[in-house]
């Protein structure tokens, strides 16, 4: 079996299943500890509370903005670009038609292709240097986060190269390295992909039956 | 306000000697880590657990956090604070425990006593750090949780220990008792007022705390102007009047329960439909929040903080209050336990409005004010005098960015800090109550 059958093949399924069962591991791992009954009349509606915030976190209050700004603004460059590369290029969205769901959408054009990667290129730089510069953010950081930014930082760029170059080993590169963050995944803290809705629900329930808008 | 301000110097001076007047704790040192942990594992539920597997380790929570804002330390990131309990969870709870055993090495007993700085001298709680976390992990929850544990391991610092001790064993706060209260009711008796004390049945259980009682006596003579202006039917209780409760600010829940307990069972026994809790900030959410999970059930009445009962009773108009003019120019500092923990921000500001006052709101108010730097027991650690100084200096810039000449708030420990700072830094800022605004004021 040649390196690229066995990414194309095995190594793909594993990494997969890994992904999928670890990720479902911890989330039902978590949310199935319990909890002990409340029993303080509430002021207001927990759920909407549980609601709210899940929208209103993706504005940062204007009162922390003079303290946070590099790291929001670094933060949705990185995350909105990557959401649009992982959804909206072409080769993901043929993948997904060809390998898992059976149909497509419309991908994004080339320049914008190029736009989003930059985009979220910058962010993620930006992001790596603020956890290695920035005093707080170095010393609350593990090696998780770092393999997890690397890893990442690698995937982009050797997609961005496979793309550009319409190159068989870049191609295939680029597969291993996303099977690599599959696995690592669930076992590292990018797993607040899943698991940030439950966490902002669960303070916005709290406080939000004490009538707190958080 | 009248205070007596060499009883303030001498409350100051005891609150120094508490740490000589602690009892040793009955923990054996081979018990404290079995303790601890024993209180982490009852304690992480779903939502804890939820909160320990999102952290990004981003650090926006020091950006929120008033102490790391004036000090730049990074050890005083709140969610680093979390470390000895995140630990323990991904050790002993995390679905993937049995994974992070290869990695992440057991706490020991001197991780607790290095972690009791973090959670006890340097976080008040306020909850500000949770604010900005864009996973919206409830970090000031979990520094309580680590507060249990290391309550549970006898690792409460001296002077909060001290408290909590005489508050569990003969359920005084600073030797004030049943005689001490009575006696504060004979005072004001002999002021002129009609002071109920000890009903068998009342609707309304007005409870007070040591600090009215020794400190800001112009609070307790204030609530009991209103009352009797309101013409409800009220007490107090001798045996249930404390609603200071450092069962829960040390985070001793043996003692939180008994505090609380002795209130709710009083309560049930007048038949009252209302417990109002003076102007103390924890006191709030110790009946208001915990009460009933401490009584394991829902109450039977209705718990409110002082200023959310006068803003009730203003907006209802039951309360007439004699307007000061618009040339008054104050600002209100939300205690955090009553404000951003307890929902409570538009009832003061309804009062004041009554009393036409010009409410100047400082850069940070209602849910993302700023702390005191009292909160959470701080004001009666030693320990925490430089964190506690540090907020204060904070407040004061947000207080002066106003203009206002005066700074109302609806808790006795922020009124205390806050005298502190001001006496320490010679500011001449006025400090006042709000109930004792409104009883100076009521309308005839």
């Amino acid at each position: 079996m040649s390196f690229t059958e066995f990414v194309d093949g095995p190594f793909w399924y594993f990494s997969a299943a890994v992904f999928v069962i670890g990720v479902v591991w911890r989330l039902v791992g978590m949310l199935t500890m319990g909890s002990k009954p409340d029993y303080s009349l509430p002021r207001a509606s927990g759920t909407a509370g549980a609601i709210g915030i899940n929208i209103k976190r993706f504005f940062p209050r204007t009162d922390f903005w003079s303290r946070i700004k590099l790291q929001v603004i670094a933060g949705y460059l990185f995350h909105v670009g990557l959401f649009a590369l992982l959804f909206f290029a072409a080769p993901h969205i043929d993948f997904y038609r060809e390998r898992l769901l059976g149909f497509g959408w419309p991908a994004m054009p080339e320049w914008a292709f190029i736009l989003v990667s930059e985009l979220a290129f910058l962010g993620l730089l930006l992001l790596i240097l603020h956890r290695m510069m920035n005093p707080v953010t170095r010393a609350i950081s593990n090696r998780g986060d770092y393999i997890g930014s690397a890893l990442i930082f690698l995937v982009m760029l050797t997609g961005c190269l496979a793309l550009a170059r319409a190159y068989e080993p870049l191609r295939v590169l680029h597969f291993f390295l996303a099977e690599l963050l599959l696995l690592y995944f669930p076992f590292s803290a990018l797993m607040h992909t899943f698991t940030f809705p439950f966490s902002r629900g669960f303070m916005g329930a709290h406080y939000g039956r004490r009538g707190v808008r958080v | 306000m009248a205070i007596d301000m060499n009883v303030f110097r001498g409350f100051a001076e005891q609150i120094k000697m508490l740490p000589q007047m602690a009892q040793p704790t009955d923990c054996p040192d081979n018990e404290r880590l079995k303790r601890a942990k024993a209180v982490f594992a009852a304690k992480l539920d779903s939502s804890k657990a939820t909160y320990l597997e999102s952290c990004v380790h981003c650090g926006l929570c020091a950006e929120a956090c008033q102490f790391y804002i004036q000090t730049e330390d990074p050890k005083f990131t709140p969610i680093h604070k979390l470390d000895l309990l995140k630990r323990f969870y991904r050790r002993e709870k995390a679905p993937l425990r049995f994974f992070h055993r290869l990695t992440e090495p057991e706490i020991t007993e001197a991780d607790l006593e290095a972690t009791q700085e973090l959670v006890y001298e340097s976080c008040t709680e306020c909850g500000r750090c949770g604010l900005v976390c864009p996973m919206g992990i409830d970090i000031a929850a979990m520094v309580h949780i680590t507060r249990e544990g290391l309550a549970q391991a006898g690792l409460i610092p001296a002077g909060l220990r001290a408290v909590e001790q005489e508050q569990g064993s003969r359920g005084t706060v600073f030797g004030v008792g049943p005689d001490q209260i009575r006696q504060a009711v004979d005072d004001l008796r002999a002021k002129g007022h009609e002071v109920p004390i000890n009903k068998e049945k009342a609707d309304i259980l007005v409870l007070s705390s040591t600090i009215d009682v020794l400190l800001f006596k112009d609070a307790l003579e204030a609530t009991v102007k209103v009352m009797n202006h309101l013409g409800v039917d009220w007490t107090i209780h001798s045996c249930a009047f404390e609603g200071a409760n450092f069962g829960l600010l040390s985070g001793y829940e043996e003692v939180q329960k008994s505090a609380s307990e002795r209130i709710t069972s009083q309560a049930i026994a007048l038949g009252a439909k209302l417990v109002i809790v003076p102007e103390c900030g924890h006191a709030y959410p110790a009946m208001r929040w915990y009460g009933a999970n401490e009584h394991g059930a829902p109450l039977p009445f209705e718990v409110m903080a002082l200023s959310e009962f006068l803003g009730r009773e203003v907006i209802s108009g039951r309360l007439h209050l004699k307007p000061l003019g618009p040339d008054r120019h104050v600002t209100y500092h939300d205690p955090c336990k009553v404000g951003r923990h307890g929902g409570v921000f538009d009832e003061p500001r309804a009062v004041l409005k009554a009393l036409g006052v010009d409410l100047r709101e400082m850069p940070s108010n209602k849910v993302t004010n700023f702390c005191c730097g009292g909160g959470a027991g701080l004001f009666v650690m030693e320990g925490a005098a430089p964190m506690r100084d540090a907020a204060f200096d904070l407040k004061r810039q947000q207080v002066e960015a106003t203009g206002a000449e005066s700074v109302v708030t609806a808790c006795g420990s922020c009124r205390v800090n806050l005298m502190a700072g001001a006496q320490r830094t010679q500011w001449g800022t006025q400090i006042e109550s709000l109930v004792e605004l409104v009883g100076a004021n009521l309308k005839q």
